[in-house]
């Protein structure tokens, strides 16, 4: 029996049945089938990727941090890629997950801002727009079972007001003073939100940095996927300021008296 | 060929919603914490949503179907408006979800919804519904993650179900507002006692019909009036906390 | 004219005996109708300028721009009727987002005239379309420097240090080689530009006007905008001063 109610009633196919021999539950599937369906690729799972993103608001606006890496399953394969992307004058755009369709993101993005510009009609995008724009293209992608395989936070600051959102392959959004990505999710928000939450008018600069900072040496201490070299990116009524790749203060010396972790050989 | 892996594309972000329907109010709430897997993705996240003045939809199961489907309802009723000049009713849109959700029957909104609010009688309205459009006016209805938890509670407590009336009296078929108020808060605190994705806010529409008074609204903290229609009918906001662990 | 009337000048697909088509001549005409664009190009950008003829106290200050940007760092000033210059500055930004998406980079100005010069050309091969009836400036600072050229009907292009189109064109000609334009700098061109849009209106005196300026200047961080309003004002000053004392 065929299950599928699309192929019931079809008129037979010349090509497999010319003689109308077989009863109709026991005929070939001639629903039309698209030649290069085959050659048709979607993205299945990532391939290179970036781990987590982290974002806090604080008093002045919102700071995101990511680090440098991008890998290859569990090889460390590009070490000195950006993760972090300016959109505009107003808006940080961090990525976890595929780096291609990061990228992808990136030239749309681009082209987008073009058109706005080119508009010169006084209006900017800001934060909030840009954010929608992506949920819509995320969630549209993912309906066509075709997904943009990314974890993405967007934060800005325009008109005086702060923006933090998250958008992923699913289309699902939500905002929150604190947030983070991928393995962040697990190791770095509870940290943020202890330190964040309640006080997003109070933290100067200065904490915020260090907040994150801190979030990022924990999660190179346990995410195997991650990197001691990664950026900040500060958004706040002057603009968007990304700083060059800085590097983690760590200590190993813990190791030295554990078996198995430092030089011994027995 | 090798087995691979498919894209899912749906997920569950946990929560739960309930709306009660009075003789002359409807109260359609939601807790607003939005979570995935065991992790607490926001603490705020409205799952109760506005139409109009008179009619509020409440979504529950995957958020982004959830918010696509809202904006989706929210286009269909701006057309009507500019289409008739005046809102559309409540029976009508009722009607109208359910052909927009069976719509998609074969790749589904993965959402509960339950639209709360007055009718054009001035009686208080629930329409709940499933994934794919079956719908029913009814008196209460809860959906989401703990709706295990809180439909036996209502039925319990609105319909008086498995209780007996005392000799010679009847059960009322319509509890007063502030009754219901409390079964609602009362549902919710429990929901978050016993339920890890239910949480962090209350956010209760109250919806009153045309010349009834505020039905003892006004004995309650924190009552934000959101609208009212030209003919009478008055939209209300009440948030509580709960808890965050 | 001796031809016109001979039956030669109908179509744009039908040379006349002597090798014309009119139908591209006529286009020239409808240009020539048209309040004056200036384009600049100076030692560290681009000026351009418009005498936008207002034809009614009606309109909104502001309305109807004959300037336009078509990337980050193109601006294109058009002179003819002004739908036909919209038409080529949409099809412009349509080229300049392809070649950017082709070559992952901001597009060089030879490049995107090049392509809209085959635009323009094919609506002077057909009968069934009129060709269009606009000269466009384009003004760009790019990898290679800052570059101006000009499409006129035909299609043709040119590359030029300083640019004219529309009614006043040949005295804004003759105002523009008496600068050096290669050794101004952009601050400098708008004084010069406004100048010269406020001399060649002196002939169409009865009109009312506005004056529609931009540039792409390291002030402007390379971006093609709006000159900003107080250069803007200094300028307009200075034109009007030096106006009311050549006259005298």
């Amino acid at each position: 029996m065929d299950h599928f109610p699309t192929n019931w009633g079809r008129p037979r196919n010349d090509a497999w049945d010319p003689y109308a021999t077989y009863p109709i539950h026991q005929r070939p599937n001639n629903a039309p089938k698209d030649a290069f369906a085959d050659g048709v690729q979607r993205t299945q799972q990532p391939i290179v990727t970036g781990t987590s993103v982290l974002a806090i608001k604080f008093k002045d606006g919102v700071m995101m941090a990511a680090d440098n890496l991008a890998s290859y399953g569990s090889l460390a394969r590009f070490r000195d890629i950006q993760r972090l992307h300016p959109v505009g004058n107003h808006t940080v755009l961090g990525a976890g997950g595929d780096m291609s369709d990061f990228q992808y993101l990136q030239m749309i993005l681009d082209e987008l801002m073009v058109d706005e510009f080119a508009a010169a009609d006084g209006h900017a995008l800001g934060p909030a727009e840009i954010h929608n724009y992506l949920s819509e293209v995320m969630y549209a992608r993912r309906s066509k079972m075709n997904p943009l395989w990314n974890s993405l936070l967007v934060g800005g600051f325009k008109d005086g007001k702060s923006f933090l959102s998250y958008v992923d392959l699913l289309g699902t959004t939500y905002s929150a003073s604190t947030l983070a990505t991928g393995y962040g999710a697990y190791i770095a928000q509870p940290l943020l939100r202890r330190a964040v939450e309640g006080r997003e008018h109070e933290l100067t600069a200065d904490q915020a940095r260090k907040i994150l900072e801190d979030s990022m040496r924990v999660l190179f201490y346990r995410d195997a996927r991650s990197l001691d070299q990664y950026q900040l990116a500060t958004i706040t009524k002057d603009g968007v300021e990304i700083t060059e790749s800085r590097k983690l203060e760590t200590t190993w010396d813990f190791a030295e008296g554990i078996r198995g972790y430092g030089a011994q050989t027995q | 060929m090798a087995q691979q892996r498919q894209f899912n594309p749906y997920s569950n972000n946990g929560g739960t919603i309930l709306a009660i329907a009075g003789s002359t109010f409807s109260v359609i709430a939601g807790d607003t914490r939005q979570t995935e897997g065991y992790n607490i993705q926001t603490r705020y996240a409205p799952k109760v949503f506005r139409l109009t003045d008179k009619a509020v939809l409440a979504t529950n199961g995957f958020a982004a179907d959830g918010n696509q489907f809202v904006k989706k309802v929210r286009q269909r009723l701006e057309w009507y408006r500019h289409a008739h000049s005046k809102e559309m009713p409540i029976r009508a849109i009722a009607r109208l979800i359910q052909t927009m959700l069976y719509g998609r029957r074969f790749f589904p909104y993965y959402v509960y919804n339950i639209l709360g609010g007055i009718e054009e009688d001035g009686s208080g309205a629930v329409y709940s519904f499933d994934p794919v459009g079956s719908y029913e006016r009814e008196t209460c209805r809860a959906a989401g993650a703990a709706q295990s938890l809180v439909q036996p509670f209502l039925d319990n407590q609105i319909y008086f179900k498995n209780q007996t009336p005392p000799p010679g009296q009847s059960f009322p078929a319509h509890l007063p507002l502030p009754t219901v108020l409390e079964l609602v808060i009362d549902s919710f605190t429990s929901a978050t006692e016993r339920h890890i994705e239910v949480g962090d806010g209350l956010e209760m529409y109250i919806v009153l019909a045309r010349d009834s008074g505020l039905q003892g609204l006004d004995g309650f903290q924190g009552v934000t009036e959101m609208g009212a229609t030209p003919e009478g009918e008055k939209l209300f906001v009440l948030r509580r906390n709960l808890k965050r662990d | 004219m001796t031809s016109i009337g001979t039956g030669y000048d109908l179509s744009a697909s039908t040379y006349s005996p002597d090798g014309r088509i009119f139908q591209v001549e006529y286009a020239g005409k409808a240009v020539e109708n048209s309040g004056t664009a200036i384009g600049l190009k100076v030692k560290d950008g681009i000026v351009l300028a418009v005498e936008k003829l207002v034809h009614s106290k009606l309109l909104v200050p502001g309305a109807n721009r004959r300037i336009q940007t078509i990337d980050r760092h193109i601006g294109l000033a058009a002179a003819g009727l002004p739908a036909d210059g919209r038409t080529v500055a949409n099809r412009a930004r349509d080229e300049a987002a392809n070649l950017r998406e082709t070559y992952r980079s901001p597009p060089t100005l030879k490049d995107l005239v090049d392509r809209l010069g085959h635009f323009v050309q094919m609506y002077t091969l057909y009968s069934s379309v009129r060709p269009f009836g606009t000269s466009t400036i384009l003004g760009a600072v790019d990898k290679t420097g800052p570059s101006l050229y000009v499409i006129e009907p035909s299609g043709v292009f040119y590359g030029y240090h300083g640019a004219a189109v529309g009614k006043g064109r040949q005295l804004a000609k003759t105002e523009l080689e008496k600068l050096k334009l290669s050794e101004l700098t952009a601050r400098e061109a708008v004084i010069e530009a406004a100048r010269i849009i406020y001399l060649v209106h002196e002939d169409a005196k009865e009109k009312e006007f506005e004056l529609e300026m931009s540039w792409i200047s390291p002030e402007s961080g390379g971006l093609h905008v709006a000159v900003p309003q107080e250069l803007v004002d200094e300028a307009e000053t200075k034109a009007k001063e030096e106006l009311a004392s050549g006259l005298e």
